[in-house]
């Protein structure tokens, strides 16, 4: 091939390879707390920013500082903790069918996924160095680190696997370790308060940050939250919390059901005409 | 190289569907601006109002990257949660907003209303239930005839058993007991107790003490699933005090079915018991209601608008009493419609509960001694009116209005009361 052409194939190699690039994005940073890094497949790592694309294949790196919230197209999120690292695999969505799939590989640190269309249909999956974690109609926290994945049921259930056996984790509150790929998950069981309450701190902005955007001052909330409509202690509204209405008066009713029917048979004494008392026949 | 690699990423971008713009707007408006507020904050709002808790947990999760001082951010991540079943995340959640300096008063006491519910159901044995006591006026306790009924067998009807009006001392109680295996299944053991008493100021036949008990393991058929399907055989016992008497007893056992079907829960079961009635002085042939009687049920429940739900009961019953005439099938159904609310700037919440109900009553053969050649055929109706108005924390004052007539081909079996009560009533 002569020089020329070889540099023509490249150049239309260059800006082909770019098109699918644009095309891939598959979510959006939609808050950031520096210092976080992202680096696109076969681009250098830049700072992430607020809006930024988040396309296949890219890698997401926290620091002590950073964290980041990513939104999928298919209306899942990634709350990552600082010191987190994680690689988008794999991630397929039509929006039409609601069908595809999601990879996604967590290195180290912690993060909490929020379900979305594809992992209510099951094509959601996290994985780690100790396991493969499946997600069908979930929410859940992950974490790796040298000791090993810990995986916490907030909503729905997780299939985990690794080289040594599975284990499945549907309750919410209960929660998974696995040190490595060659020993069984441990049994499902409570999540400690403080082990949940961490993660929770950790997955969010601190106090002195704002994920990129400031001016929030005040947010609606629904009126499940606040207000008369959303009263709790009894039964409320589909989009409200229940608890159970139980009615204080199913003793009395029963009492006077009892009272109805004995006074009924009492009628049977019957003084009969004339002196004398009849009794009921058997 | 440099085709190999084209093909590569084209193979790629064949597996990614759908661009943004097929996303619904407001989404794609999160998506695609996030930094502009008003997009998350309605996205959020609507998505927690069209149930999709996921989505609003999402949002609001975003709104709190962007400000976590805020209790209201907190707050609702809980309620959501909650919704969840998640009541680990949802707790964390409720006292990180009680942290927060920026809470308001109103929010604080749903708050922590929320954190007591969940302490409860976080609990491996957990308790719920009330009791009441108070005072009750009937027109007609004993529910019976007017005086001068007259029995179709030729007899006097026994005065001592018609309608006149009379005053009660009564107590009631209900205790529910779940024991939380902490198996990811869910399965658990639950245990009722009901209790009544009523101590009248003269009428003194119709002194009446009640208690059931239903006890029974609930297995779930389907964990981690939202139909909450499961199933609950269990034991039941019941016993009765009439004129201050033993009156009656009964042991059995039953099954019921819980699934979640939408918004609304279902709850259909069946019950066999054997009755054993004792005979007294005032009752003298209580004996013949004995033998065993068979329930089948419908429990109903769900959601109208938020604060007013529907609660139903429907069932069938057959009893094959001892004494053939006293044998009969009963068809039966009520509703309940609870209304929590709010007066003024009150936050507490007041609960207005209308109730209506039927039953019909067939039995087997006529009873000589009462009507010889008439089979007896009853219809009972009942409607009535509770309000419980709060007073001090977990303290109600319980009112309720209640009026029954029962229509029947039996002069001696129609009747009507009117029965109005009240008292102070602890929910726990």
């Amino acid at each position: 091939m002569r020089p020329w052409t070889k540099i023509t194939v490249l150049i239309a190699g260059a800006i082909l390879a770019a098109i699918p690039a644009v095309a891939q994005q598959v979510g959006t940073a939609t808050a950031v707390n520096p210092l976080s890094e992202s680096t696109p497949p076969g681009a250098t790592t830049v700072a992430l920013t607020v809006g930024a694309r988040i396309v296949h294949k890219e890698r997401i790196h926290t620091t002590p500082s950073g964290s980041v919230q990513l939104l999928f197209l298919d209306k899942s999120t990634l709350s990552i903790a600082p010191n987190t690292s994680i690689l988008i695999d794999e991630f397929v969505y039509d929006p039409n069918s609601g069908k595809g799939h999601m990879l996604a590989t967590l290195t180290e640190g912690t993060l909490r996924y929020v379900g979305g269309k594809l992992s209510h249909e099951g094509e959601a999956e996290i994985a780690t160095p100790a396991a493969a974690i499946g997600i069908r109609g979930a929410t859940g926290t992950f974490h790796n680190d040298k000791h090993g994945t810990q995986v916490i049921d907030l909503f729905g259930t997780f299939t985990i696997h690794n080289g040594a056996g599975a284990v499945v984790l549907m309750r919410p509150g209960f929660y998974v370790t696995i040190r490595d790929w060659n020993t069984p998950p441990s049994e499902p069981g409570p999540v400690p308060e403080a082990l949940n309450t961490h993660y929770m701190n950790t997955t969010t902005s601190t106090s002195a940050q704002n994920g990129g955007v400031g001016g929030l001052k005040h947010v609606a909330i629904d009126d499940c939250g606040i207000g008369p409509a959303g009263a709790i202690g009894g039964v409320q509204g589909k989009t409200c919390p229940e608890t159970t209405w139980v009615p204080t008066d199913t003793a009395e009713s029963n009492a006077f059901q009892t009272i109805i029917t004995a006074t009924q048979r009492a009628t049977a004494i019957i003084d009969l005409p004339g002196g004398g008392r009849r009794t009921r026949g058997r | 190289m440099a085709l190999l690699a084209v093909s590569s990423l084209s193979a790629s971008a064949q597996t990614i569907y759908g661009p943004a713009s097929d996303l619904d707007p407001l989404f794609r408006g999160v998506l695609t601006r996030p930094s502009n507020l008003a997009n998350p904050q309605q996205y959020a709002v609507d998505a927690a109002q069209a149930g999709d808790i996921e989505s609003a947990i999402s949002t609001y999760d975003q709104l709190l990257f962007y400000n976590p001082n805020l209790s209201r951010t907190r707050f609702e991540l809980g309620v959501l949660y909650y919704r969840l079943g998640s009541y680990e995340m949802a707790r964390d959640y409720f006292k990180s907003a009680l942290e927060k300096r920026d809470i308001a008063p109103d929010l604080q006491q749903r708050a922590e209303e929320y954190l007591a519910i969940i302490d409860k159901k976080l609990l491996p044995d957990q308790f719920t239930g009330f009791a009441q006591t108070g005072l009750e006026y009937q027109t007609n306790p004993g529910a019976g005839p007017g005086p001068q009924t007259a029995l179709a067998s030729g007899g006097k009807f026994d005065t001592r058993f018609s309608s006149k009006g009379d005053w009660n001392w009564f107590g009631a109680f209900g205790v529910n007991y779940v024991h939380d295996f902490e198996t990811q299944r869910g399965d658990t053991f639950e245990a009722s107790v009901i209790g009544y008493d009523a101590q009248q100021f003269t009428l003194h036949q119709f002194d009446v003490g009640l208690m059931e008990v239903r006890a029974g393991p609930r297995f779930m058929i389907f964990p981690g699933s939202t139909s909450g399907l499961s199933v609950k055989p269990y034991a039941i016992g019941t016993g009765a005090l009439l004129a201050d008497a033993p009156y009656s007893a009964g042991g059995g056992g039953g099954l019921t079915v819980h699934a979640n079907v939408g918004s609304i829960a279902l709850d259909p079961y069946v019950e066999f018991a054997q009755q054993s009635y004792r005979n007294s002085s005032f009752y003298p042939f209580a004996s013949g209601l004995s033998g065993p009687l068979s329930t089948y049920g419908l429990l109903a429940s769900g959601p109208i608008s938020p604060g007013l739900s529907w609660v139903s009961r429907v069932t069938y019953a057959h009893d094959n009493a001892s004494f053939g005439p006293d044998s009969y099938n009963s068809y039966a159904a009520d509703i309940w419609l609870p209304w929590n609310f709010t007066v003024g700037t009150d936050s507490r919440t007041w609960t207005l509960t209308p109730t209506a109900g039927v039953s019909r009553w067939l039995y087997d053969a006529p009873d000589p001694s009462i009507a010889a050649l008439t089979t007896p055929r009853s219809t009972e109706w009942r409607v009535g009116l509770g309000l419980d108005v709060p007073i001090w924390r977990q303290v109600v004052l319980g009112m309720l209005v209640q009026y029954r007539a029962d229509q029947s081909n039996i002069p001696a079996f129609t009747m009507h009361d009117l029965a109005v009560s009240a008292g102070p009533t602890i929910k726990f």
